[in-house]
């Protein structure tokens, strides 16, 4: 237990880390999560102390700006079925945000609320980071908005300890542009090892990670 | 109250747990990821009393196979169901 907390803590301050995975897991439990596009690259990394709450950190690169962002995580509700999960997130934080050679500080929001069984996945994030414009001039005037769902399937049932494998069409929506880019992914997931291999119309590819410890 | 009817509900529903044997089946409700569900098996393990686990998502069950002479409490099992982010079905 000990040695899972100081690896944690070790991550977390190191300076290239991280993003956030499923936002709050199990008790105890350390998400690292990535994804990965031509336009930006995200890492996040979490530990949940309890079911409903984890501490994390955020890496984001997009638009020519990083971020790097501690951050909070919690479990609002969640609605376990007989045959499905329903759950709301919503996450906060304070961190800075590198645009050229200038660094400003800037706030995190985000909400997220998931609804799976075994064979249906919806999924439906928005992140909001407030940008300190007045300190960095350089930056865009806009704060950053970033809209994201997902709706999957499961073409056969997989149960647990198979090899589970999913059709994802993912729509993210960035408030300062007018098209909604549409990415199609198979997601692959075994044990605890998850990853995803996607492409957009436009051509660009994407490739998302996760691993829970 | 809500103790008293929780201690109830376990003690009607006995059979799901089977805590005399050296194996107990729980249903699980809102386990349908396997890969969210790697929580359930960590737990578990964790725990020096058990032996092995069991997770089926299509019958929606945990099956704990514990150590010789060894067990966990029902409370103990909704425990760490809980502390992995799900709840136990104690109406099947």
């Amino acid at each position: 237990m000990i040695l899972r907390r100081y690896i944690f803590w070790l991550i977390l301050v190191w300076p290239w880390t991280s993003v956030l995975a499923h936002p709050v897991s199990y008790q105890d439990g350390i998400g690292i999560m990535s994804y990965n596009s031509q336009k930006m690259n995200e890492l996040l990394l979490t530990y949940s102390f309890t079911p409903r709450f984890a501490l994390a950190h955020t890496y984001l690169r997009d638009s020519g700006s990083e971020f790097y962002i501690p951050r909070a995580n919690l479990l609002l509700r969640r609605w376990n079925e007989p045959d499905s999960q329903a759950n709301i997130y919503t996450s906060f934080g304070s961190g800075s945000e590198k645009f050229g050679t200038k660094v400003s500080s800037t706030h995190l929001g985000e909400v997220v609320l998931d609804w799976e069984s075994r064979k249906y996945y919806t999924y439906l994030e928005h992140l909001y980071l407030r940008r300190n414009n007045a300190a960095n001039a350089a930056l865009p005037q806009q704060d950053y908005n970033h809209t994201k769902l997902r709706l999957g399937f499961a073409p056969f049932l997989a149960d647990y300890g198979d090899l589970n494998v999913w059709y994802i069409a993912q729509f993210d929506k960035h408030l300062d542009e007018t098209k909604i880019e549409t990415t199609q992914f198979l997601r692959f997931y075994m044990k605890n090892v998850l990853w995803e291999v996607g492409a957009s119309f436009d051509g660009s590819i994407a490739f998302n990670f996760m691993i829970h410890i | 109250m809500k103790k008293l009817i929780l201690a109830l509900a376990i003690t009607l529903t006995a059979p799901v747990f089977a805590a005399d044997n050296a194996e107990v089946k729980v249903s699980v409700k809102g386990m349908v990821c396997a890969f969210c569900a790697q929580g359930i098996e960590k737990k578990f393990m964790a725990q020096k009393e058990v032996e092995s686990i069991q997770i089926s998502l299509e019958k929606k069950y945990v099956k704990l196979k514990f150590k010789k002479g060894e067990s966990l409490s029902n409370e103990k099992i909704i425990e760490i169901l809980k502390e992995s982010g799900y709840d136990a079905d104690i109406g099947k």
